[in-house]
């Protein structure tokens, strides 16, 4: 009797549009920041973490002498070096190498330090970024992440934070893992909450459309669209804030704002932005949504295309600004990087 | 990660999978609306920041309701939030029996809610329902026998 009563009561219980939508709005708000390296966590064991890693960052030993690092970690403090089994396992591709310095394994969570340093050149640097390119496979059930937590200037090396949690009852301790990278991005430009030279007020009331098939978007009601809607036709660009990104129609559709972006090389390069308008007062004022699609998909000659709308009326759009952020990367690395290594805790290591 | 890369489709597609699921989790732990509301955002902004690897579909699915159990565990560390439940923040519900049980479960210790929400809602089994919360069967045992008795003994009094 409870369970049909429980289950014909949470059928009522549902999120409302209006969170969900605006769930999809932070979330996508989130994602503009591009910011992937998190702050440390978990109280005191949180603490070893950042001193560890601030340790390891600090000279330009690291990643070139790694027995040397762990040395001075026990001379300087055993308490926090214990915490950590070094693995000293490494692979080498295209001049960069690929080194997995450390493990620390707590609980059923796994946290594994990997440092990238680029042994020929300049390509690694501050921005370096895995995207979707890496790889953990385990023998266990989990979820896990990978994180840039660091970065020496010195030694051109940039290090990562894998963290593994397991789901079941299995011990983690004793399993291998292993984490493949096939390509990465660096030398990244951004230019944040600049403003774009756009003249809202004379913009056209009857723009140009045309039916285009949505390849992503997010915001308000973009789900209830389906696959097609009405975008801007694409122009010479108005403006270019970043090599590869082009302002390509600004206009009204339907009562609306419409703003174009276009980028070449998207998917090499992650190259993307976004719009925002500030009132008189300095308030920002975010698109209602925004949607994507594409041309020349199979082709070299792709371009992404990124429509946002502002539900703002065009008899006062005068009375806004339009500012904008774009990021893109200078290079694109390719390669095959593999290290497969033991998940030991630190007194179980030869 | 890219604006584009987290309003994929697929960023879309899993909050619209598992809203309800999540959304439901939560409500059936904080027994609140705002509550829920807020555990919903936080547990959905988490999956966009942490960026998980999942190995299948059951995986996203456990991961996501692990976060929202210690999204409303939070909830529940402060003493408040353990005191105040607005009037307005709950549901009215359909059948005079649903509201009893649902007064009955907000006089329920949170510890037991979800459980009883994984077991009788998402049917899983005690063993999944260890697993996925990362404690014993044997407690999840205790907890849903414990459960079970109080929720009748509250709901006799009722009628």
């Amino acid at each position: 009797m409870i369970e049909r009563t429980y289950k014909s009561m949470n059928e009522q219980i549902r999120p409302s549009p209006g969170l969900i939508s605006h769930t999809l709005y932070l979330m996508e708000e989130e994602g503009k920041t591009g910011n992937r390296t998190r702050s440390f966590y978990r109280g005191p064991l949180a603490i070893t973490a950042i001193a560890v890693i601030c340790f390891l960052l600090a000279g330009p030993v690291f990643a070139v002498n790694v027995p040397s690092v762990y040395d001075l970690m026990y001379l300087v403090s055993p308490d926090i070096a214990q915490y950590f089994a070094p693995i000293r396992e490494s692979c080498e591709d295209n001049g960069i190498r690929m080194e997995v310095v450390s493990t620390y394994i707590h609980d059923n969570t796994a946290e594994i330090y990997v440092a990238m340093q680029d042994l020929t050149g300049d390509r690694i640097d501050g921005t370096t970024d895995l995207f979707d390119s890496y790889s953990i496979n385990r023998a266990f059930d989990s979820a896990a992440t990978c994180e840039r937590v660091g970065y020496d200037e010195e030694t051109k090396t940039v290090t990562f934070l894998i963290q593994i949690t397991e789901w079941g009852s299995r011990d983690i301790e004793g399993s291998k893992m292993t984490f493949s990278v096939r390509e990465f991005l660096s030398h990244k430009t951004k230019l944040e909450d600049v403003p774009v030279d756009i003249a809202l007020a004379e913009l056209s009331g009857t723009s140009k459309t045309q039916e285009v098939q949505i390849t992503g978007g997010g915001g308000k009601n973009v789900k209830d669209w389906g696959d097609s809607m009405t975008a801007l036709v694409p122009q010479i660009p108005i403006c270019t804030p970043l090599k590869g990104i082009d302002v390509t129609a600004a206009g009204y559709v339907d009562g609306k704002l419409h703003l174009q972006l276009a980028t070449r090389d998207k998917l090499t390069y992650d190259s993307h932005g976004y719009f925002y308008l500030l009132d008189s007062r300095g308030n920002k004022i975010g698109y209602v949504y925004s949607v994507s699609f594409a041309e020349n998909i199979e082709s070299d000659e792709r371009i992404d295309y990124q429509e946002f709308v502002f539900d703002i009326p065009q008899d006062e759009i005068g009375n806004y600004s339009l500012f904008g952020s774009f990021y893109t990367s200078g290079l694109n690395t390719k390669g095959n990087w593999r290290v497969t290594f033991p998940l030991v805790p630190d007194d179980q290591q030869s | 990660m890219s604006v584009e890369s987290q309003c994929t489709a697929a960023v879309e597609s899993v909050v619209n999978k598992y809203a309800d699921m999540v959304y439901r989790l939560a409500f059936a732990q904080v027994r609140s609306k705002s509550d829920a509301d807020d555990i919903f955002q936080e547990v959905f902004l988490r999956y966009v920041r942490s960026k998980p690897v999942f190995e299948n579909e059951e995986h996203r699915k456990a991961w996501l309701i692990r976060v929202t159990v210690n999204c409303s565990n939070n909830h529940w560390s402060s003493a408040w939030n353990r005191r105040t439940v607005p009037l307005e923040d709950c549901y009215t519900f359909e059948l005079p029996e649903e509201s009893g049980l649902d007064e009955a479960l907000r006089k329920l210790a949170p510890k037991y809610r979800s459980v009883i929400h994984l077991f009788y809602y998402e049917g899983y089994s005690v063993a999944e329902i260890s697993a996925v919360l990362g404690i014993r069967e044997s407690t999840v045992r205790t907890q849903l026998t414990r459960a079970r008795t109080k929720l009748l003994e509250m709901l006799k009094e009722d009628y």
